[in-house]
């Protein structure tokens, strides 16, 4: 169970639903054409159609009810009921990310950060994101190279993301919002112990 | 239907020419921009970075651009040609405008490398640029100058249709809805347009707002303005536009399908109702596009995602499913334009069906500005409407020629879309792997295997590319000896 766990990542699973998807399509279309070579008044071939569309229809709009209630209960935002944990400032700039323990409110120009930090693991961790310049998104990048969470950095708003790193080692933050020549390189390390 | 003068036709189809000539040239050139990044990334070529988001930003917005202008051609000709009267006059104005935007454009990128990207996320244009401060502003103006063209010829052709069937709620097809019998009726491709061109209005006129505040910034360095505001505009302004190019492209698969199958496709309750639930959702899906603005109001988080997903009841159950009815036991012949108004519906469910998965918050979180994002655009784009726009151009050059296509064209196409899915595929797995989409390359990325899996895939990429541009340039030779031939005069009466 745990195994499959680790191997049904958020990424897995969009591939899963897609690929899913896409042989549903694929299907329909190879159906479409073998079947067009025989013929059928239209008004019986569009009759049957029609009655297809109709459970087509129902089960759609269950599914689609379904799953927004269920996804809509899983948002990366921030709530109220975790506890308070460690609070990390994060301050994107071109090209480089700055990053300093607890929370800074004087003007965002005369923070000093590093690149990297040390952090605890499996404690709740609340970043608090901005920018000096132009838009930037902090996207944290897990040893294995899986992308698990990520908040934009935008100048003069500050996005709260709270997160718990359950497993010790090297994370990456790459950035994931374009921001100029150097963008591809601006990159910075989270050491979870 | 609209009776029309051979003499008015010969001059609506003589533009329509002029623009798919354009089109026809100005494509496979923003697709060896899309191969020259593949390449870098791929780590084959070494491009500078500048010269990668130069070229980059003329790829979006050169190929958003020229494919809703290519739509648009499209709509005007049918509809000139059968609903509404529209002047041939503001036709070529509107051409020209739209020239004279996308040569500044080219040489603003080109010349100036100015290079925030096809949308210029406020305020990167005037942020940090490793560009010449004057393309900054002949891009702002240049594209103030392809949204006039574009809002031109859009309100002439909302305005001449209101004429032809009596008023806009007439053209939304709220007449469908009454008890009374309907007195004239409202082709689908009539409504579609609407549907598509009303928001179209509307996000234009945010777009105008949008650039004259940068024209401010650009003239007066002192101003500034909200991101958060500037960025709901600019994705109000983008989301839109791309949007309604696949629906104008929707427009004329029920047009044209029914004429090779043989089975009407008319407007009824149903349709109106999933046409002017789509307008709704054509306004409110783009949110989804700021998801990770934590920021920004919750609620329109939810807006995003549930507009996002219930486009996708129309899409399927209306449009889908009334091509499905086209065709079943129709016994149609597969000339190479039924093939691609299937094909293209295909690939636009595919590219959808990606879209919404990624309209999820929960997974957007981890897709996200990847190469996921892309990979769906693409999807729809390539495989969706461009396929839909090649229907077209094969339909009008085979008017009054006959419909045969030779097996090169057939053959062509599969060329094609063997190519297109194999590059997207390439997309969609550097997603899947965390690739982040807009990097010059890989290099910098301290984690060893996602260097190597997004170079990797970058190579494969290129050999698909390549592939497709053989099926690109097949499909070409015998689209392009369709267009120049000489029509049929036994057809085609000499005087008016
Ligand atoms: C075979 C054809 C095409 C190829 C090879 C191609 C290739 C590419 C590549 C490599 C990128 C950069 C991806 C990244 O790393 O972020 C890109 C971005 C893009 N492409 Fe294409 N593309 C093709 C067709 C199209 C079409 C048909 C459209 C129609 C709208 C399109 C619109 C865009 C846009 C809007 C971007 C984003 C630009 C930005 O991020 O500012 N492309 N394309
Ligand atoms: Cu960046």
């Amino acid at each position: 169970m745990s195994i499959l766990f680790v191997l049904l990542t958020l990424q897995v699973s969009a591939a899963l639903i897609s690929l899913a998807g896409t042989i549903l399509v694929i299907a329909v279309v190879v159906f479409l054409m073998a079947s067009s070579s025989s013929e059928e008044d239209k008004y019986t071939a569009k009759h049957k159609v029609y009655k297809v569309r109709g459970r087509y229809f129902f089960a759609l709009v269950f599914c689609i009810t379904v799953l927004l209630i269920v996804s809509l209960r899983l948002l990366p935002y921030p709530n109220s009921q975790m506890p308070p944990g460690n609070t990390v400032t994060v301050v994107g700039a071109q090209w480089s990310w700055k990053l300093a323990p607890g929370e800074f409110n004087k003007k965002v120009n005369e923070f000093t950060g590093k690149n990297e930090i040390t952090l605890p693991v499996n404690a709740n961790i609340k970043f608090v994101v901005t920018s000096v310049d132009v838009n930037h998104s902090m996207g944290i990048y897990n040893s294995k190279g899986d992308l698990m969470i990520q908040t934009q950095a935008m100048p003069q708003y500050k996005n709260e993301l709270q997160f718990k790193f359950q497993q010790p080692g090297d994370y990456h933050i790459l950035c994931l919002e374009y921001c100029g020549l150097v963008h591809a390189n601006m990159a910075g390390i989270i050491h979870v112990q | 239907m609209i009776q029309i003068t051979p003499l008015e036709k010969k001059q609506q189809k003589k533009l329509v020419t002029i623009w798919s000539i354009t089109f026809l040239t100005l494509f496979p050139i923003l697709i060896t921009l899309g191969l020259l990044m593949r390449l870098n990334q791929g780590e084959e070529i070494n491009l500078k970075a500048n010269t990668f988001y130069a070229l980059m930003t003329l790829h979006g917005l050169g190929m958003a651009g020229v494919l809703f202008s290519i739509a648009f051609a499209a709509l005007w000709y049918l509809i000139s040609t059968r609903y509404a009267r529209l002047r041939v006059g503001v036709g070529y104005f509107v051409y020209f405008l739209i020239l004279i935007g996308v040569v500044a454009l080219t040489i603003a990128t080109l010349i100036g490398k100015f290079g925030p990207g096809w949308y210029l996320l406020y305020p990167l244009p005037f942020i940090g640029t490793s560009w010449k401060p004057w393309s900054t502003g002949l891009s702002i103006i240049s594209i103030i100058i392809l949204g006039i063209a574009w809002l031109i010829g859009m309100l002439h052709l909302l305005y001449a249709l209101a004429k032809a069937y009596g008023g806009i709620t007439h053209l939304l097809g709220w007449q469908y809805l009454g008890k009374k019998e309907v007195q004239q009726d409202l082709p689908p491709i009539v409504l579609i347009s609407t549907i598509s061109l009303v928001p179209g209005v509307m996000a234009f006129l945010a777009g105008a707002v949008m650039l004259i505040l940068y024209l401010l910034q650009y003239f007066e360095p002192s101003l500034t303005f909200d991101p958060l505001l500037l960025k709901n505009l600019t994705f109000f302004f983008g989301h839109t536009l791309v949007n309604i190019t696949l629906y104008c492209g929707v427009g004329w698969v029920y047009a044209l399908l029914p004429e090779f199958t043989g089975r009407e496709w008319k407007t009824n309750k149903v349709v109106v109702y999933s046409w002017n639930a789509t307008f709704f959702f054509i306004l409110f899906a783009y949110f989804h596009h700021l998801y990770m603005d934590f920021v920004q109001p919750m609620p329109l988080h939810y807006a995003g995602q549930i507009a996002s997903y219930l486009s996708a009841i129309p899409a399927t159950a209306i449009t889908m499913f009334g091509v499905i009815a086209q065709l079943y036991h129709s016994k149609i012949k597969w000339s190479v334009i039924p093939l691609m108004f299937l094909l293209g519906t295909a690939g636009w469910a595919i590219g959808g069906f990606a879209a919404v998965v990624d309209s999820t918050i929960a997974i957007n979180k981890v897709l996200h500005n990847t190469l996921w994002v892309p990979a769906h655009f693409h999807t729809y784009m390539l495989m969706g409407i461009v396929l839909f726009i090649f229907a077209f151009l094969f339909y009008i050059s085979s008017e009054n020629k006959g419909y045969s296509t030779d097996i090169k064209t057939k053959l062509g196409f599969w060329i094609f879309v063997i190519g297109a899915y194999g590059f997207l595929t390439m997309f969609y797995l550097g997603g899947l792997n965390s690739v982040p989409r807009r990097y010059s390359d890989y290099k910098g990325i301290p984690i060893q295997s996602t260097h190597q899996t997004g170079v990797l895939l970058s190579q494969i990429a290129v050999v698909f590319i390549i592939v497709l541009l053989a099926g690109l340039l097949l499909m070409y030779i015998s689209l392009f000896s369709k267009l120049l031939k000489k029509e049929d005069t036994v057809e085609m009466p000499v005087q008016a």
